[in-house]
């Protein structure tokens, strides 16, 4: 299954998508971080991990569409006409969606890299600020859990109806549009905006509620369930 | 390989029936051609035995076994190739069928590559990204995909539409040479590849198997029934399954079958086209 990853590998990376989509997500990342972060959020230092969450919320929706762009590659009905092929040979059918849902993470994981390295250049540029350690923990609380989410989330949307996966697209923006409540305030920003004001003190550090933390795990969670699901959930259907 | 078909039905949620209490025995060495008319439950029939699709009732055995249990040992002996499929198109020829050879889990799959792209004569194409290819190209690779590793079942659906006559011929041959060993169950509608090549035919309609046997049999089960007629000289022509209608100086020249040939139709000696029209003419109308 290593080449079959290698090759999904291929397929996701070695695309007009991918480089579109990453060019658009450091131009865009590039005016948030010079146009917003660089003013520091809530009264933050521009590299503080509140104004880095912020940062990586107004990236958030870029994110979500390249992961479910590349879900579309095993969803379409192309790739369903594909799998009439691939479903009768001997592979078990979870070590394959295992394979591909890999490919997919990783693609994921290399745009989300694109987004982490140019704060980090950002932030060597502008301040001299090169502590990127510190800011690994908000990275993983408001990226892992919504990126897993939309991957295992996707590719069940995907194989139902392939359109979904287009729809579900426009989730992040939606979340963005309404108010919700505090707990959830990490999947639109405004925990990062509306928190450090909660603390009564200057560029506090780092901190997430209980409420916040399980909602984060609990997103976390529903995507693992949804990726076990399409990778070692029932493969055939009776008709 | 050995797989029997025991009282096989299929109907789909939408309430179309497709099989009907189905029986066969499929035995190899055997190239087995499937013929019948289009939604006649050829297509239904294959998805089932590659366990794409599970039977409403009935059972299949492979060697003896349930297919249920047998579904990865089949499949590691299986070459298919459906009607209609998808190709990685930014892939590469040898790139696809690399992929392939590694969900078939083939020990060599380099020389397993090799030798399935020569068999279908895309040396030329072999760096070629399946965008490029035309369609005919693309059904090469199709059978290029079924042919990797030298399965011992291989199932075609329509295998040569799409290819130019040369290509057809070859494709017949290479079917010829594959089934000398092995199993093969080819379905088609074009009766000459199923005459030049197979050494059994089944012919299905509405979901029943209307004939299993030999290509001789089904010729003989035709014999008395069909004939030539000038189209002028024609007192009437109901019953009549006209089959061709040639243009010529003297007039328009029919050939048609019956089963009572009228006095003015002269008797011929069928074809295994005519024998099929025949058996599926005289299904419609009963």
């Amino acid at each position: 299954m290593i080449k079959i990853f290698r090759y999904e590998c291929k397929r996701l990376l070695w695309n007009k998508f991918f480089f579109g989509i990453g060019l658009v997500l450091l131009f865009y990342g590039w005016q948030v971080l010079s146009n917003a972060t660089i003013l520091g959020i809530s009264h933050t230092a521009p590299f503080s991990p509140w104004s880095f969450g912020d940062y990586l919320c107004r990236m958030m929706p870029l994110l979500w569409i390249g992961a479910l762009f590349f879900l579309t590659f095993f969803t379409s009905a192309k790739a369903k006409r594909m799998a009439v092929l691939t479903d009768a040979t001997p592979a078990l059918p979870g070590h394959y969606a295992l394979a591909r849902c890999s490919a997919a993470m990783t693609a994921t994981a290399l745009l989300t890299f694109a987004c982490l390295a140019e704060a980090a250049v950002f932030y060597g540029w502008y301040f001299k600020w090169y502590h990127w350690g510190t800011l690994l923990l908000t990275a993983a609380a408001v990226l892992v859990p919504p990126l897993v989410f939309a991957l295992g989330s996707g590719w069940i949307l995907g194989r139902c109806r392939p359109w979904l996966i287009y729809v579900w697209m426009l989730l992040p923006m939606g979340v963005q549009a309404v108010s919700l409540p505090s707990m959830l305030g990490v999947w639109n920003g405004s925990f990062f905006t509306e928190y450090p004001k909660t603390l009564g003190m200057m560029d506090p550090a780092f901190t997430m509620p209980p409420a916040a933390i399980a909602a984060q795990l609990l997103l976390l969670a529903a995507g693992i369930v949804l990726l076990g699901f399409r990778c070692f959930g029932t493969e055939r259907q009776p008709v | 390989m050995e797989i029997k078909i025991q009282n096989v039905s299929m109907t789909y949620p939408n309430g179309k029936c497709a099989l009907k209490e189905l029986n066969l025995d499929l035995k190899s060495p055997s190239l087995i051609g499937l013929l019948g008319p289009n939604g006649a439950g050829k297509s239904t029939l294959m998805k089932l035995l590659v366990a794409a699709l599970m039977p409403t009732s009935g059972a299949i055995y492979v060697e003896g076994r349930p297919l249920s249990k047998m579904e990865r040992v089949l499949k590691g002996q299986l070459g298919y190739l459906p009607q209609d499929f998808g190709l990685f198109d930014e892939l590469t020829v040898t790139q696809f069928l690399d992929y392939m050879a590694a969900l078939k889990g083939l020990r060599s799959p380099g020389s397993a590559v090799s030798e399935a792209i020569s068999q279908v004569n895309l040396e030329d194409k072999a760096k070629a990204r399946i965008r490029t290819l035309s369609g005919g190209q693309r059904q090469r690779v199709g059978i290029a995909q079924a042919l990797l590793g030298n399965p011992s079942f291989l199932i075609f659906d329509e295998p040569t539409v799409g290819l130019d006559p040369e290509e057809r011929i070859h494709f017949r041959n290479l079917f010829s040479r594959t089934a000398q060993e092995r199993l093969v169950l080819l379905s088609t509608h074009i009766i000459e590849d199923v005459q030049s090549v197979c050494d059994q035919i089944v012919v299905i309609h509405s979901g029943v198997i209307l004939f299993s046997g030999t290509p001789a049999g089904l010729i003989e089960s035709a014999q008395g029934h069909v004939g030539v007629f000038w189209e002028q000289e024609a007192a009437w022509e109901d019953g009549l399954h006209i089959t061709a209608r040639v243009n010529t100086s003297q007039g328009i020249r029919c050939r048609a079958v019956a089963d009572q040939l009228p006095s003015f139709v002269q008797p011929e000696e069928p074809t295994l086209e005519d024998a099929y029209l025949y058996l599926i003419s005289r299904e419609v109308a009963q």
